[in-house]
């Protein structure tokens, strides 16, 4: 199978990756001690399927969980998967001397011991909900044998990198700078020879040239697709669609303090009448169908529909565009020189969206929410920026008034806190909701899942109600994959996942099909 | 001699320096190219890790004392030695664009040659006018019609790439014919409008040759048409070697909407993809390389033309 990606990886290297690219490669080639359920159930262990690990225990007090490793488990070098492979892959991950962006969501764990060869120890500081979870689901097992020679300094230069050697029902064949990475079936794996004898991934240097890979019949799977291309799929008759529950929200967030002096609050947004007026004013329904047609649904809060446990339990900023102008109004701006932009004290009521220029949807939306803001006397410009120039106004100097801003949350919701949360880094518009705070900060540490569901539901009204944001949307990102192959459903947050398990239509077979695992002539 | 040397490498190093600063001053820096899900305290390590917090001056004082010393620094962006960036991508590019310069070269001064001799006919007119056409034709929008109607519509030749991602598995002749169907697009895209150029020097050019006395002189003492016409092709050579020269510094920067279009991964494409991840170290060598060979072209082009024309060579 080709696999048409529009960005070359950085690494292979699993502590080293960020962002999307080469998360599929990696997912496969390496293994979890355990993994997440299809319903991406984060509480203790529920859910989570024997990986490397075939099962595990809790200590009585709960402070530890002791991993028994496969002892058919083997490195693709044919080694040994050994519980020092577990201390070492932990050490890694929470080394001072790399920069690994997941180094934060370990930090409940205190150490990682080893028991025997076959059984590692996780310890942990405080007993959470999520402590199964955050020791499975973050990282990806590593070969000590092959590694811990390295300087922890050294290993981001180190060649393993670019020729990584995992437990994977694939193995890593080859990486061709700038045109393709390509793993093969690890045929000695102990869960099975993968059915797909290759995988390659064909690297393209935008979604453009991704998009004409796969129309030519070059590749086989694009994942990402933008709506704009799903008719042309459709009308394609080697290609069909997977509907795809991709974890990914849009929304417009604003700021609350002064984009110049950020001691002083923003003069339009600090008042929760004008942002919910803004918030009233949007036909989300309308937007949505305009942009992502079918493949699109109103978000309902600062999360998928998928990782909110209740979305009946909290309701929703109505569309009411007479009560936003009302609301306007009572708060004092109004149209004082007919010019069709409200004004209070001198002050328009006019805004500027930033939009990263690598968005083609978000810049549509601006220009949709410019109309409907316009319809209400509120002057909001699009300006597309950069990306480089993007987040540096939004996530670093904060000067900005508005902004078109997207966020793919993992499994358990923890990274509300570094996004919403008042003292969140990664909180652009510097919402401040001690109430928000404390409720969040409840549903992820309370043990009983109808309690964290109920506390779940009041963080959500809340954050609703304050209007940090508007909701926009929800994304279902429908992958386009070749008629011939045969697929498991995707998982959410990771669709390579049962990607061992797919095969090729023994009768829709073509040339390439028929290689097996042969060497180059 | 050496004074032109000298100029060179003051050339080189004022565009490598300019490169530099111009790219430090632009928004954000490699922490902002990571995207929207980086916490700034993930930020802030790779800023200090890197040594991107340090003042302009010191930045530029740690990469040229590295290149001093021969070691053209780490992408941060490719986690790899940015000379191995460039072996990766200058041969790609060196290829294509040096398949295209002598196709453009070539074919340039054939058409134009045989239109200057035959300058004011119809068939000249006809010529010129279909050449004037393809010289105001984009290139990347010839790339795009070209995709269109040679991939999409009729099929015959792939879309994108060097080569097939199956090609390891074919035999050699098969892996040569693939090579070739893979570099039939990019090629022709750079090739119609290169030809055009050149063959639009060397027309005029050769107009002005067949009027000069040594041409008439060549008649008078009863040459044949085609040696008087060798002779007055070779006096009309200047301008394009001149335009050689000038053309090969894209042997090495190569054609960043071209590659972009038919994803060939070259140093049009590495440069992009650098400056997109503000990859300092690799657009800095990358601007050094390629003003290394424009300096170097302009000398091989003063050569070539005193060679062509014994009246320019210095006594």
């Amino acid at each position: 199978m080709i696999v048409t990606v529009p960005a070359e990886p950085s690494t292979l290297f699993p502590p080293l990756l960020s962002g999307t690219q080469g998360a599929a490669i990696v997912g496969v080639l390496f293994d979890r001690l355990a993994e997440i359920g299809d319903g991406l159930e984060t509480y203790g262990d529920r859910g989570f399927q024997p990986r490397l690990a075939t099962s595990w225990s809790w200590s009585n007090d709960s402070l530890s969980i002791a991993f028994a490793l496969d002892s058919l488990a083997r490195w693709h070098d044919g080694q040994p998967v050994t519980a020092e492979d577990v201390r070492y892959t932990f050490r890694v991950y929470t080394s001072d001397s790399l920069v690994v962006e997941l180094r934060s969501l370990l930090g409940n764990i205190d150490s990682v011991s080893v028991r025997d060869p076959r059984t590692a120890i996780f310890w942990f500081k405080r007993r959470m909900p999520r402590q199964f979870y955050d020791a499975t689901y973050h990282m990806y097992m590593l070969p000590s044998h092959l590694l811990d020679t390295i300087p922890m300094s050294a290993l981001e230069s180190a060649p393993f990198g670019r020729h990584p050697v995992g437990t994977g029902r694939f193995r890593f064949a080859r990486w061709e700078p700038g045109q393709r990475i390509e793993i093969i079936a690890d045929t000695a794996n102990s869960r099975g020879r993968a059915k797909l004898d290759r995988v390659i991934w064909s690297i393209a240097p935008d979604f453009g040239a991704s998009t004409v890979k796969l129309f030519a019949g070059e590749a086989d799977f694009l994942e990402l697709l933008r709506p704009e291309n799903l008719a042309q799929v459709a009308r394609t008759p080697t290609l069909r669609l997977i509907d795809n529950r991709a974890l990914s929200y849009g929304f417009l967030g604003f700021n609350f303090r002064d984009r110049t002096d950020p001691s002083l609050p923003n003069v339009m947004f600090s008042d929760p009448r004008v942002r919910r007026a803004l918030h009233m004013a949007v036909d989300r329904e309308r937007l949505v169908r305009n942009v992502f047609d079918s493949v699109g649904m109103v978000a309902l809060a600062p999360a998928p529909r998928a990782l909110i446990p209740d979305t009946a339990a909290f309701t929703q900023v109505p569309y009411n565009v007479a009560a936003a102008k009302a609301l306007l109004d009572s708060a004092g701006w109004r149209d004082s020189n007919n010019d069709g932009v409200r004004d209070r004290d001198g002050v328009p009521l006019a805004f500027s969206i930033l939009i990263p220029s690598s968005s083609t949807s978000r810049q549509r939306y601006a220009v949709l929410l410019q109309e409907q803001y316009r319809a209400i006397g509120v002057q909001a410009t699009p300006q597309v920026l950069e990306n480089n120039a993007w987040n540096e106004a939004t996530y670093e100097t904060h000067a900005f008034d508005a902004y078109l801003g997207a966020y793919q949350p993992s499994p358990g919701l923890v990274g509300l806190l570094q996004t919403w949360a008042s003292r969140g880094s990664s909180n652009a518009g510097r919402y401040d909701s001690p109430a928000f705070d404390a409720l969040l900060d409840s549903a992820l540490t309370t043990f009983d899942p109808a309690t964290s569901r109920r506390y779940w539901a009041r963080a959500f009204q809340q954050i609703d109600d304050d209007v940090p944001a508007v909701w926009l949307y929800e994304q279902r990102s429908p992958v386009a994959i070749n008629r011939r192959f045969i697929t498991t459903p995707l998982r959410a947050d990771s669709w390579f996942v049962g990607l061992a398990d797919w095969r090729v239509d023994p009768a829709q077979r073509i040339d390439r099909d028929r290689i097996g695992l042969g060497t180059p002539p | 001699m050496i004074l032109r040397l000298l100029q060179s490498v003051a050339v080189v190093f004022s565009a490598a320096t300019l490169a530099f600063v111009l790219l430090q001053l632009a928004p954000g820096d490699p922490t902002t190219a990571l995207g929207e899900g980086i916490t700034p305290e993930l930020r802030a390590t790779i800023r200090a890790q890197y040594g991107l917090d340090d003042s302009l001056a010191t930045q530029y004082g740690r990469w040229l004392w590295s290149l001093v010393r021969g070691d053209w620094g780490w992408s941060r962006d490719q986690h790899r030695p940015v000379a191995a960036v460039l072996a990766d991508a200058l041969p790609r590019s060196l290829f294509l664009m040096g398949c295209a310069l002598i196709v453009n070269v070539v074919g340039g001064m054939l058409i134009g040659a045989w239109q200057g001799a035959r300058a004011g006919s119809r068939r000249d007119r006809t010529t010129s006018t279909a050449l004037l056409v393809l010289c105001s034709l984009p290139e990347f929008w010839l790339a795009l019609v070209l995709l269109v109607v040679f991939v999409h519509q009729l099929g015959w030749l792939p879309a994108t790439g060097i080569t097939d991602e199956m090609s390891r598995y074919m035999s050699t002749r098969q892996q040569f014919v693939d090579r070739v169907r893979h570099l039939v697009l990019p090629l022709t895209s750079l090739s119609l409008v290169g030809i055009a150029v050149f063959a639009r020097y060397q027309r005029d050019a050769m107009q002005e040759s067949m009027t000069q006395p040594f041409v008439r002189t060549a008649r008078a003492k009863g040459l044949t048409e085609s040696a008087v016409r060798r002779q007055a092709w070779r006096s009309a050579l200047l301008p394009v070697i001149t335009l050689t020269g000038l053309m090969l510094p894209t042997l090495v920067t190569g054609a960043v909407f071209v590659e972009r279009v038919f994803a060939w991964p070259g140093m049009g494409f590495a440069m992009i993809r650098a400056i997109e991840a503000r990859d300092y170290p690799v657009v800095s060598a990358g601007v050094i390389v390629g003003s290394a060979v424009t300096a170097l072209g302009a000398a091989l082009a003063d050569i070539a033309r005193e060679i062509a024309d014994p009246r320019l060579r210095t006594p």
